[in-house]
């Protein structure tokens, strides 16, 4: 029965896509929503002693919430921890998955807090409105708020369960020179239940709908900051219901191996959560499929070390044609080398523009691998890829010169590390651009992706000069990876002080006598204590 | 020699070392007291430069926090438990002859690092926030002022107890053994018997021109050897002669708990003195501790900074001997150092055994009669 109705939804969604003109969808097949039984069963058993059965499947407190797994994740973990509820690794994992399926996110509204699920490093926390960063995001990214649901009842109760459990944060910087708590019990309920309420026609219609399955072929590509872009192949197979195995063969850019597999849960169908090894390491995968199971996105990082990771960018190998990407994004006029041309149906010839030739070399299953010569006097600037009867213009751009290198992140946080903890490291990239003259002798900066530099570190001001930071807070290796210094205090230091600092990192490339410069700045500062799925 | 000259002269000289060897208000009978993880209490001999006791608190759970000694100087009443305990020890014998254990069936209460000792040492006052824990939800409740007897042993319960704004981060009783004083958002004063309100003022509204409201954090209740509480307390400086945006500005704030007159004097730039600060005997000159000793003046209404040495590392607590010749900073790591108050030399550095942590234990200075 199970497959009969997914496999009759698969015809449905064929036909409407090939209406809409789109056969990206065909291969998605559609099945109907989580089985409940088990997940309910956990609840009734584990959770209820506290919150209260009151209607068939409704618990006290329980049902008033929506999240995420992570979210989920956070609150039975602080049940096991403060509150004495005892559960095996498979009830917890059936519990999670089970209030994911009927109390989780819609796809929209995990939008804004997306960045925090997939642990990516120095982002800006959330704009909200009120005063919602001085009350909530003192501590949090917001996103850990923006990730919640509730009527102003349960936000009530959470703000609550704060100031009982963190009595402090009234006293902290930022809380003790206002009313806090006044603001917290009285209109931040009804502010936060505004933005975040339990009720949504998005989740309404997402609880219902039939989930893609998401086992078949995908071509997939993305970046790693400090190694570059990869691209390949995955094989997705289902398991059961929500659980999949998957296997990658990927590569460098350089065609070095970048290998891989993972097992996953895909919650409320569409959170896609792996564990597996990818270039022989333990990482972990925070993809979303989309709603028509056509394509998987997010970022994967190393287990141990969030703020290392990449982004992942997969299709179905079945599908309309399509230019996916183009590695590397950039090529220098008077250079001959290898590019690869990811994406699907790629057939017939190749065009990269003007000032170029391009050979086809071999064609795989993610792509073509090319031969391109630039004509030494090619013009600098975009180029459209063109394959067979498909192209795509803002993937490739042609350049005689870096004239500015943008570092990346521009400002950024690294943590000493110490003891048990792992330091908090910082990636950076540094990001090429030329400059183009247009039809009206306008100039604009063309991007050139990722660039080859040498890299240092300097103090950011002379304060830091003279407390040596440079000297104490860590090193910058080739790669344009920081690694903090041990935490606590440095006898070698003045004041002993922890081995903090305030750098600048600079990304230098040289072409004969004249060198290009870029700077970013980085926080060396102490340690996280706390690693909760999302801050 | 004649002899009617030389016998007075004798005289005198027998005397006054008479005087010193025998009088006891001439002998220095002080002695520092501070904490330490996990369940330390130290009593240290400035003289000797020795820790002289190395006393266990039972039930400290990690945790020696704010430190009130009782007038005495027989009791140190210890803040551990995680906020949750206070527990009175003796200071000659260690033992534990006072507990409060805040918590009440399903309410969590916390004393959030303010309490104080009466003048007569017969009650404590300490300020809790309290939380009901249901079955499955937490319920803030309104802070209060518990009151308890200071003999009311190892399962002491609140004689009296009330009404309490929150945000309070200091209790300080005052002299007259009438009131008391609370420090938050404003300086509060409280009836100790009724609990009313008799004023409020100050802190955070203190409306000094060209300062903006300042911010302060204080958990060391430091009052001796004047009877005068002292905090810094930050603000920016704005108006002529100031950048836009104005200049960060530090002023020491004074509490005198004889007669109540809180009063503010601007010390200089905000930039080496964060934690912690004591007034000397003389009242011409306060210490402040952060990664350096500050020495500041106090001059009239004119006070700034006369001094400075850097310390080799952060320290929280400042405190000063009841002559005012040593000034000693602890907290933080595990170690307290004197310090010649007149010099700004260091006299020596006590190591704490083990190495333990004090980090917010108050430096207490205890004079045993």
């Amino acid at each position: 029965m199970h497959w009969r109705v997914s496999s009759l939804i698969s015809c449905g969604v064929a036909a409407v896509a090939a209406l809409l003109g789109t056969v990206d969808a065909a291969h998605a097949a559609m099945m109907p929503p989580a089985p409940a039984r088990a997940g309910l069963t956990a609840v009734q058993a584990h959770c209820s002693a506290c919150h209260r059965e009151t209607a068939p499947g409704h618990f006290d407190r329980i049902s008033e919430e929506r999240k995420t797994p992570e979210g989920w994740a956070m609150t039975i973990f602080r049940m096991q921890n403060v509150h004495g509820v005892r559960l095996t690794q498979k009830q917890l994992r059936t519990i999670i998955r089970y209030l994911s399926d009927v109390q989780g996110l819609a796809p929209s509204e995990i939008r804004a807090g997306r960045f925090a699920l997939e642990r990516r490093p120095n982002h800006p926390i959330l704009k909200l409105p009120y005063n919602l960063p001085v009350m909530c995001g003192r501590c949090h990214s917001l996103a850990r708020v923006a990730l919640t649901r509730q009527p102003a009842s349960e936000w009530r109760k959470l703000i609550n369960f704060h100031v009982g459990q963190f009595p402090f944060l009234e006293y902290q910087d930022g809380s003790r020179d206002i009313r806090w708590w006044k603001i917290a019990s009285t209109q931040l309920p009804a502010e936060l239940a505004k933005l975040f309420p339990l009720h949504s026609a998005a989740w309404r219609q997402w609880r219902n709908r039939p989930r893609a399955d998401l086992a078949g072929e995908w071509i997939v590509h993305g970046d790693t900051p400090g190694r570059g872009d990869y691209y390949g192949t995955a094989l997705i197979k289902r398991k059961s219901w929500d659980r999949y195995g998957a296997r990658y063969v990927l590569h460098y850019a350089n065609g070095a191996a970048f290998d891989g597999s993972s097992d996953a849960i895909v919650y409320t169908g569409f959170q896609w959560r792996g564990t597996g090894t990818l270039g022989g390491k333990s990482v972990h995968e925070v993809y979303f499929a989309s709603a028509n199971g056509a394509r998987i996105g997010g970022r994967w990082f190393l287990d141990g070390h969030a703020e290392i990771g990449g982004d992942w960018d997969a299709a179905r190998i079945a599908g309309a044609a399509k230019v996916m990407a183009v590695i590397p994004g950039a090529l220098k006029a008077g250079t001959r080398q290898r590019v690869i041309v990811v994406g699907r149906g790629l057939r017939g010839g190749v065009d990269l523009g003007p000032g170029t030739t391009a050979r086809i070399v071999a064609r795989r299953p993610y792509g073509l691998i090319l031969s391109v010569r630039v004509n030494a006097h090619a013009a600098p600037g975009y180029r459209t890829v063109r394959v067979g009867g498909v192209w795509k213009s803002d993937l490739l751009a042609v350049y005689r010169r870096v004239e500015r290198l943008e570092v990346q992140p521009a400002f950024a946080i690294a943590r000493l590390g110490g003891g048990t903890l792992a330091p908090v490291d910082a990636q950076f990239q540094a990001i090429g651009y030329t400059n183009v003259v247009g039809a009206h002798g306008k100039v604009s900066a063309v991007r050139l992706g990722a660039m080859p530099v040498t890299w240092s570190v300097e103090p950011f001001n002379a304060e830091a000069a003279k407390r040596e930071d440079v000297r104490f807070a860590g090193t910058l290796n080739q790669d344009g990876l920081f690694l903090p210094a041990e935490g606590g205090p440095d006898p070698k230091r003045r004041f002993s002080a922890d081995n903090t600092g305030d750098l600048y990192v600079v990304a230098t490339r040289k072409t004969g006598k004249t060198a290009v410069v870029g700077k970013a700045h980085l926080i060396v500062t102490v340690q996280r204590w706390i690693h909760p799925p999302i801050y | 020699m004649n002899l009617k000259f030389v016998l007075p002269v004798l005289l005198a000289g027998l005397l006054a070392g008479c005087g010193s060897v025998l009088s006891p208000g001439h002998a220095r009978r002080d002695f520092l007291v501070t904490g330490a993880a996990p369940d330390h209490l130290f009593v240290i001999n400035p003289r000797t430069q020795k820790v002289v006791s190395d006393f266990t608190i039972p039930g400290a759970h990690d945790y020696v926090s704010v430190i009130v000694p009782s007038p005495s100087g027989k009791v140190a009443y210890v803040l551990v438990n995680r906020t949750r305990s206070i527990a009175g020890i003796n200071l000659r014998t260690g033992k534990e002859v006072f507990r409060a254990n805040l918590e009440q069936p399903g309410e969590r209460v916390t004393c959030m690092y303010a309490f104080d000792v009466t003048p007569n040492g017969k009650e404590l006052i300490v300020y809790v926030y309290r939380t009901r824990l249901e079955i499955d939800q937490y319920r803030v409740q309104a802070p209060r002022f518990l009151i308890f007897s200071t003999t009311a042993g190892l399962h002491a319960k609140p004689l009296r107890e009330f009404p309490a704004p929150r945000r309070v981060q200091m209790i300080l009783a005052k002299h007259d053994g009438r009131s008391f004083f609370a420090i938050g958002f404003n300086l509060y004063e409280y009836d100790l018997r009724t609990g009313r309100l008799i004023e409020r003022r100050g802190i955070l509204n203190w409306h000094r021109p060209h300062h903006l409201r300042p911010d302060m954090l204080a958990f060391w209740p430091v009052t001796e050897p004047t009877g005068i509480f002292s905090s810094p307390i930050y603000s920016t400086l704005v108006g002529p002669g100031t950048p836009p945006g104005g200049v960060p500005e530090t002023s020491l704030l004074t509490l005198n708990l004889h007669d109540g007159h809180l009063a503010y004097h601007d010390i200089g730039r905000t930039n080496a003195l964060i934690f912690s600060t004591v007034i000397g005997p003389d009242r011409r000159w306060a210490y402040g501790a952060y990664t350096q000793l500050t020495k500041i003046k106090m001059d009239g209404t004119h006070w700034r900074v006369a001094d400075r040495v850097t310390l080799p590392h952060t320290y929280y607590s400042v405190n000063i001997s009841p002559n005012g010749k040593e000034v000693y900073v602890g907290g933080t790591m595990c170690d307290v150092i004197i310090y010649d108050a007149r010099t700004m030399r260091e006299k020596g550095d006590v190591q704490l055994p083990g190495c333990a942590d004090q980090a917010t234990a108050t430096l207490r200075v205890i004079e045993r009669r």
